[in-house]
């Protein structure tokens, strides 16, 4: 809402300033419009979406990634010899999906892993620091390798956590002023 | 506009005279609760560096934060100044 500045914005209910361009009798419309807008924003800042989004990332990466690396497989020649040429492809082509669908879930699991910690731990600190994602990355490092005992658990989490440190070392890097 | 209008409602404006001061009393206090609570969750909230325009998450976990505790600060310091004020007079 406008509202003259210097001024708190406080006003009786249904007297608050209409945006320039609006009647009285779209008032009502605009307050829905403008608490849907309010829940639409919440829930994109919410920790859950985040932690969707981040899992659907991953998995569009790991996808990538293993589509790309498929082409660098080689296998026996003489595996797949008494099928026809569709069979082959066909087989091929299915290995290829069954390990973007791997390596896809594998990404998908840690990205969504990792912002959702760090989301729950921003906003149990209320701060926004370097400490967030150290701490997200150490947690889901362990996370990722606690089936492989302590000792492994530990040092995957100090090696995510060190792996996220360089990350948002990057991220949030000084950038030179543009004119 | 007439001294007849003017004479014939000087009554009714002085009771709406009190009310506008306590309405202009009210909104002072009003603008100024606001004004110090915007100020203080600022300087506590929101990091001197500045990456982007949004507030982050953090930062608006902090101010809603912030927001509750000015008011319950506010409410039991009234509290309080209600008891002494109450044992005061009772006692003197």
């Amino acid at each position: 809402m406008n509202s003259p500045p210097l001024v708190a914005p406080i006003f009786p209910a249904g007297k608050e300033p209409l945006p320039p361009g609006f009647s009285e009798e779209e008032r009502e419309q605009l307050m829905q419009a403008k608490k849907y807008q309010a829940w639409t924003n919440m829930g994109m800042e919410s920790c859950v979406t985040k932690s969707v989004f981040a899992g659907g990332g991953g998995f569009v990466i790991g996808a990538f990634f293993s589509l790309m690396s498929s082409s660098f497989a080689y296998e026996d020649p003489l595996l797949r010899q008494n099928l026809s040429t569709r069979q082959k492809a066909s087989e091929i082509f299915k290995e290829m999906g069954r390990g973007m669908w791997k390596s896809g879930k594998g990404f998908g699991k840690v990205g969504a892993l990792f912002a959702g910690i760090e989301c729950v731990i921003e906003s149990y600190r209320a701060r926004n620091d370097m400490v967030n994602p150290i701490a997200a990355g150490f947690v889901t490092g362990g996370i990722l390798a606690r089936n492989a005992g302590p000792k492994a658990a530990f040092g995957g989490g100090i090696a995510f956590a060190a792996f996220s440190a360089a990350i948002d070392l990057f991220l949030r890097r000084e950038t030179p002023e543009e004119d | 506009m007439s001294f007849l209008g003017r004479s014939g409602s000087s009554s009714s404006n002085g009771v709406n005279q009190e009310r506008m001061d306590m309405a202009i009393q009210e909104l002072d206090m009003i603008t100024d609760v606001f004004n110090r609570l915007v100020s203080s969750c600022h300087s506590k909230c929101v990091s001197p560096r500045y990456a982007e325009g949004d507030l982050n998450k953090g930062e608006s976990v902090c101010i809603d934060r912030c927001v509750a505790k000015f008011f319950e600060v506010n409410k039991k310091v009234g509290e309080k100044l209600q008891n002494m004020g109450a044992g005061a007079a009772g006692g003197s």
